[in-house]
């Protein structure tokens, strides 16, 4: 009897809540849901994401360095074309020679810029020189174009008593304070939230700065990047994320590292402003750097620019046998030239036609070279002239740096804590008192006293 | 019968589509108590929920910082921030629902106070929250970090032991994040389990680069919190959450540091060393007690306060004098901290001891919800293995 009471009691209840209900059951109502603004739609369909026809690639020069389009063109006056070709000529030469010295056992680790300088010098040009900085590993250029000394590059390589970074670190993992350039670290990725939190700071201080945050497609693939992206979306963060996308990434192949439409495609999912450019025209990557900084600043907000740049996809020249889908951008494959690093012999799993290939018909430095024929600003002559000036730069800044010792070990153990702890101090000591009696076995010679 | 078990279902269908008013309005009705909770009454209700194996100690009013306000753990914490953010104008506070205030309230009133921009929520994602506070740190700015619960300090490893504690050494001194610190609540709650109970200075201690600090009261934390963020080191601040309502004490309103990497000597001895820190501090004062009352034994008690750089001296001091040490702390005992306190005082104090460094710690499982009880390092294992220590 209770049991019966009770149940209509429930039902009583439901016929209240029932007649509630009806308020909501109107054909016309508008989606109200807090997680997305959007339409109702009554047809079952999949989005279909679109990687044969993908973002457009912007460029302003065609191969032969010919302005495609007036209107896009920056119109930028001769000194500074010129500094960038000498800026991307004197980093090529530089990466050829101490690619050599490691290859000979002078420095340890090398990486190479070949290809990419148009990337680093288009976007470094259009920057304030405060601008802050964040790279991966592969943006030298970015240094050379701020004028960092040849000397102290070298001197990072060859971790004598003139690095800044004090001898720590393998070569290639530059840092200046002077020229806004934050100390590369060897993690992938790593920097790109780290970008994101110096823009909020720099948006809080008024300080009328961009930061910059390079990396490469294959970093993309880090859940750094992925946090980096939707932090500076959310707290709109004057940021412009530049990826370096060379196809590679070591060995890996864009069609093992994503499937989506490469970088350029994540934007939006996230809210930020994207644009796709070719990275052999420095012309398209100073433009694009240049707005996105001018947005950026302005409107506090992200902006990402994805920059192909070469790097030869396995089926190129096209391979009859392969069953790879052909990710090629139109027929323009976009490849790494160089070797990953001294580390690796990219023959492994790339052909040395393709490499060959991609060196004689498309390079950002003989794009620009084209461009300068064209305008008048340059000759075989000077070309010579300078070949052999940069070169004979970079041999004096590499003899110098051979010869120069070492720092002084005690250098090992500071820059920890800022102050040394007491017990990192008594380990201190007992190098010392090691050294004392069996540093013969130690390469003391070759470092400072 | 079988209305009512349609009914029954029904409700927890209407439950679970989230009608929260339907539901309040049902539950007054009664009709939850009856279909829902069905061994609510009588003698089965024994399973009640263990009351806290710890009693909280307030220390003395201190009276070298001016007026003191009583306070419990967050509340000292929230007047820490407030002092920070009052003082610094480049500090901000960001995380997880930080904005209305945290899940433990330790930010409450302070978005109101000093603005948006400085008080934020940030999307879930710690690794993201770590690299971002990397950044504002890069730029000279204070960056004070929360992460929900300690348990989920993993995403931001990398962030923190290959970028935060390295940043000033790689740079040759060129760079650093020395003005970033993260909070996060740590350690047992009663029934936290594998994921909300976690105490993981370990795995940090193994980081030079950072400094790993743990409050054990209210007037601990504000003035080391306070140390934390004017560190020029990037600093992990653990705050033992099960304290966070349960510690009162009287805490100056005004800012004050405590030194950080000091170990303080809260009880002087003379048979045994006891060193813990954060909650278990209290476990072993209490050990103390039993210890004096039962076997007459004086216990000199550490609370360590820094993890890492920790206070070696102090502690070795301490063991020339008394010649025994029992080290205790919550994290499993293989690799936890003890570890490495037992392996230096061994090695700086070894003619002093007069028996082996005893680690009385949680046990080599994850941290268990039903069997906390028997999971924890109570103060009867703590006094069975001093009393060991004192026969041995």
């Amino acid at each position: 009897m209770a049991v019966a009471i009770a149940a209509a009691r429930v039902w009583r209840q439901s016929r209240i809540l029932g007649q509630q209900e009806q308020q909501f059951s109107s054909l016309d109502d508008k989606p109200q849901f807090p997680g997305a603004s959007a339409e109702f739609i009554d047809k079952l369909e999949f989005i279909q994401p679109n990687v044969i026809s993908g973002i457009p690639i912007y460029r302003v020069m065609d191969r032969q360095g010919q302005i495609i389009n007036p209107s896009e063109d920056p119109h930028l006056p001769k000194e500074k074309v010129l500094k960038f070709y000498k800026s991307m000529t004197l980093l090529n030469t530089m990466d050829r020679i101490l690619y050599e010295s490691q290859r000979q056992g002078r420095i340890s680790f090398y990486m190479t810029n070949y290809g990419e300088e148009g990337t680093h010098v288009g976007s470094a040009a259009a920057l304030d020189n405060t601008d802050l900085v964040f790279g991966q590993y592969r943006e030298a250029g970015v240094l050379m174009y701020r004028d960092y000394p040849l000397e102290l590059f070298m001197a990072q390589c060859y971790g004598n008593v003139s690095d800044l970074g004090k001898g720590r670190q393998m070569p290639v993992h530059y840092g200046c304070k002077e020229r806004h350039f934050v100390t590369i670290s060897s993690p992938l990725a790593t920097q790109i939230p780290q970008a994101v939190g110096a823009a909020y700071a720099a948006k809080r201080a008024n300080a009328n700065r961009v930061v910059i945050c390079y990396f490469g497609e294959g970093a993309a693939s880090e859940g750094d990047a992925h946090a980096g992206f939707n932090f500076a979306a959310t707290l709109e963060c004057p940021i412009i994320f530049f990826c370096r996308n060379n196809g590679y990434a070591i060995s890996t192949p864009t069609s093992e590292q994503y499937r989506g439409d490469g970088i350029a495609a994540r934007g939006p999912g996230y809210g930020i402003l994207s644009i796709r450019v070719d990275g052999n025209d420095v012309f398209a990557v100073y433009n694009a750097t240049k707005e996105a900084r001018r947005r950026a600043v302005a409107e506090n907000q992200p902006f990402l620019i994805e920059a192909m740049t070469y790097s030869p996809s396995p089926v190129l020249p096209p391979d009859p046998q392969s069953r790879e889908p052909t990710l090629t951008w139109g027929h323009f494959p976009l490849c790494r030239i160089g070797h990953h690093s001294t580390s690796d012999d990219s023959s492994a799993y790339r052909s040395v036609d393709e490499v060959n290939y991609w060196d004689k018909q498309d390079h950002p430095i003989s794009r620009l070279r084209h461009y300068l024929l064209s305008q008048g600003w340059w000759d075989e002559e000077q070309e010579k002239a300078w070949r052999k000036q940069s070169r004979k730069k970079v041999m004096e800044a590499f003899e110098q740096a051979e010869r120069k010792p070492k720092p002084n070990p005690n250098l090992l153990f500071s820059d920890v804590y800022q102050e040394m702890p007491s017990q990192l101090r008594k380990q201190q000591e007992s190098l010392a008192r090691h050294l004392q009696t069996y540093g013969e076995h130690y390469p003391l010679e070759h470092f400072d006293k | 019968m079988a209305a009512v078990g349609s009914a029954a279902s029904w409700l927890f269908r209407l439950r679970a589509a989230g009608a929260e008013g339907h539901w309040r309005r049902l539950c007054g009705a009664g009709l939850a108590r009856g279909f829902l909770h069905p061994a609510a009454t009588g003698k089965d209700a024994a399973q009640r929920r263990q009351v806290a194996h710890f009693t909280f100690q307030p220390d003395p009013e201190p009276r070298e910082y001016g007026q003191t306000q009583k306070m419990n753990l967050f509340q000292s914490i929230t007047s820490a921030l407030d002092n920070s953010l009052a003082k610094d104008p480049t500090a901000v506070i960001f995380g997880e629902d930080v904005a209305f205030g945290g899940v433990f309230r330790c930010t409450v009133g302070l978005r109101d106070k000093y603005g948006k921009d400085r008080v934020f929520n940030t999307p879930l994602c710690e690794q993201g929250i770590v690299g971002f506070g990397i950044g504002i740190a890069v730029t000279g700015a204070t960056a004070i970090a929360e992460i929900q619960f300690a348990d989920y300090i993993f995403p931001a490893f990398d962030q923190i032991v290959n970028e935060a504690a390295k940043y000033r050494y790689r740079s040759g001194d060129l760079f650093n994040c020395g003005s970033l610190t993260i909070r996060s609540p740590w350690g047992c709650v009663g029934h936290g389990a594998l994921y909300h109970s976690q105490s993981p200075e370990a795995f940090f201690a193994h980081c030079p680069g950072i400094k790993v600090v743990i409050p054990r009261s209210p007037f601990q934390a504000k003035g080391l919190l306070l140390s934390c963020i004017e560190d020029k080191n990037p600093c992990i601040f653990f705050e033992p959450k099960i304290l966070y309502r349960a510690a009162v004490e009287q805490v100056p309103v005004e800012p004050y540091n405590i030194p950080l990497s000091q170990a303080e000597v809260i009880q002087e001895g003379r048979d045994v060393t006891l060193v813990a820190w954060g909650t278990q501090v209290h476990v072993i004062r209490e050990v103390a007690s039993m210890a004096k009352e039962k076997l007459g034994v004086s216990c000199e008690i550490i609370d360590l306060r820094t993890i890492i750089p920790w206070d070696v001296d102090t502690v070795c001091k301490s063991v020339i004098k008394t010649g025994r040490l029992l080290i205790s702390h919550e994290a499993p005992l293989t690799g936890g901290f003890a570890s490495e306190i037992s392996s230096t005082i061994q090695e700086e104090c070894f003619l002093n001891l007069e028996a082996p460094i005893s680690r009385v710690c949680g046990y080599d499982t994850p941290f268990p919800h039903i069997f906390e009880p028997f999971y924890i390092p109570d103060k009867w294992k703590c006094y069975d293995a001093l009393r060991k220590m004192i026969n041995y």
